[in-house]
């Protein structure tokens, strides 16, 4: 039973990681069907330039923040510099320069934050709190990651639900065209996207980072498991990326936990594969309406 | 009033649109003709700013349309609905209507969703639900309520009939009488259904190959079997 709670509970928190970095990803694929493979050496980068900070002497709070507001202005900027120019050529040459973007990140970070590992702190506690004479696998900074991701989904809702900008965003992700013809600056909301899933993507990483060591790889192995989760819920739907967090991060807590770890990327590989045959389109897409 | 002055779009060495001109008049409806390729859907995108021109340009009053972006255009008064509908499938009924009054021109008026929901009243029994669960015709009048949201002065209409029953079809075009009758709406009607068409315009203009070959009032363009036979097949 201790086992059972202890990997259920492990697994949510890793799933709600890979949630928001599913939804990164899935921000931009639906607003622009590019895959952004330079999400995760984005998010990266603004995790370095918090550690910067407070090892600077500031508090972590500091660093958060201005990880996030500098997430939000590398999407803008990656969007505008490098995407702009091939929007209107074939996704794949967009899809290529994301890579390449990938390869030109890393080496950035090496240059500039040096490769070696460096620990980076986290502001609540890494040991599991004590029910009874157990201790269980959540720990405070694991609470914390779930409320952020939480907090940050619920804005989103509110954003995309309740405001003209939302509103607007997501008919340019639509229907360009009819955005256009209804007023609406597309190509604006495309900045706003790549920002917003950039915000979202280096919440993630700070996520993984907080208690652990960082270096210029640190985020690679999420991007997989990221990927995993977006296409399990259809690739268009942030709803569909968290539900597809949280059913990778249970499950392969649960493969690592009774099976054996090394299992883990194998089991990550199934689950995609038998999603895929019972639904193409992922759990909750839209694919089919969109062709009426 | 619309002006249509020498258009001429071309996609590489195609000439889609080959140096059309005319006036849409204030508060009258001037149905656009022609067969399949004529060129009448790239006229209307050419309008809207959609595509540049190759030459010419469009007067919207004494406003050159010539470098206006199309996301500039429902601003200035002028609203293109799409050919295919233009529905955002994803979105509710009411979000596409709100949607509509963003870009509006007159932003004196509130945006009047009572107004379209009195016009179409199935779209306000529907209003929270996901538009794709529309029928045809019930998406052919959101997006034309969408575009009345935006309170213009113009509207284009790419194949406001296309795929509906003939019933709808007349209510539909009903509607756009009594529109340019109370409101004087200055209405492009693109049509390959031209009979229908006709039926309610009071000019009628015949795209050939991009060129125009006929401009004419809508009741002689209907009475005259010749150009009916060459042009327009009834």
């Amino acid at each position: 039973m201790q086992q059972f709670v202890t990997t259920a509970l492990s697994g949510l928190t890793q799933g709600m990681i890979f949630a928001a970095f599913a939804l990164a990803l899935v921000l931009i694929w639906r607003s622009t069907r590019i895959v952004n493979f330079a999400q995760a050496p984005m998010a990266m980068i603004t995790v370095y330039i918090a550690l910067v900070i407070i090892d600077a002497g500031y508090s972590y709070w500091i660093g958060f923040a201005a990880a996030l507001i500098s997430g939000l202005l590398l999407g803008a900027v990656v969007e505008r510099v490098a995407i702009r120019p091939v929007e209107n050529k074939p996704h794949v040459n967009a899809v290529i320069l994301t890579l390449g973007l990938f390869i030109v990140i890393h080496a950035l970070a090496a240059v500039i934050f040096g490769s070696r590992y460096r620990s980076f702190p986290a502001p609540f506690g890494l040991s599991g709190f004590q029910v009874g004479d157990f201790t269980i696998a959540l720990t405070g900074f694991g609470i914390f990651s779930i409320l952020a991701v939480v907090v940050v989904m619920l804005l989103l809702v509110l954003l995309f639900r309740f405001t003209n900008v939302g509103l607007m965003m997501r008919a340019s992700a639509f229907n360009q065209e009819v955005a256009r013809l209804l007023g609406v600056r597309v190509s604006r909301m495309l900045t706003q996207g790549w920002a917003l899933a950039a915000l979202v993507g280096s919440l993630s990483g700070l996520l993984i980072a907080g208690g652990n060591l960082v270096h210029p790889s640190f985020m690679d192995s999420v991007v997989v498991f990221g990927f995993v989760a977006a296409v399990l819920g259809g690739l268009d739907s942030p709803i569909g990326a968290v539900v597809g967090g949280l059913i990778l991060g249970i499950s392969l807590s649960f493969v690592s936990g009774y099976i054996g770890s090394e299992l883990v990327a194998l089991a990550a590989l199934l689950i995609l594969m038998v999603v895929l045959l019972l639904r193409p389109g992922g759990l909750f897409s839209h694919t089919a309406e969109r062709r009426v | 009033m619309l002006d249509i002055r020498d258009l001429t779009t071309t996609y590489g060495p195609v000439t889609a649109v080959d140096g059309v001109s005319f006036t849409a008049p204030q508060g009258k409806i001037t149905a656009v003709l022609g067969a399949n390729g004529a060129g009448k859907t790239s006229l209307l995108r050419t309008i809207s700013g959609l595509i540049r021109p190759a030459s010419g340009t469009t007067y919207l009053g004494e406003l050159d349309l010539g470098s206006v972006a199309a996301e500039k255009m429902s601003s200035l008064g002028l609203s293109h609905v799409p050919e295919g509908r233009g529905v955002i499938t994803e979105l509710t009924v009411e979000e596409n209507l709100r949607l509509g009054a963003l870009g509006r021109a007159d932003k004196s008026r509130p945006a009047d969703l009572d107004r379209i929901y009195s016009l179409f009243p199935v779209l306000r029994e529907r209003r929270h639900a996901t538009a794709h669960v529309l029928s045809g015709g019930e998406r052919q009048m959101l997006v034309i309520g969408r575009a009345l949201m935006a309170t213009p002065t113009v509207l284009l209409l790419d194949e406001p009939s296309l795929g509906l029953a003939p019933r709808i079809v007349a209510q539909i075009f009903d509607l756009l009488k009594t529109l340019v009758e109370s409101d004087g709406l200055t209405i492009v009607l693109v049509e390959q259904n031209a009979r229908s068409a006709l039926s309610i315009a009071d000019y009628g203009v015949v795209l050939n190959l991009g060129k125009l070959v006929v401009h004419e009032e809508a009741a002689v363009l209907a009475a005259d079997e010749k150009l009916r036979h060459a042009y327009l097949g009834f």
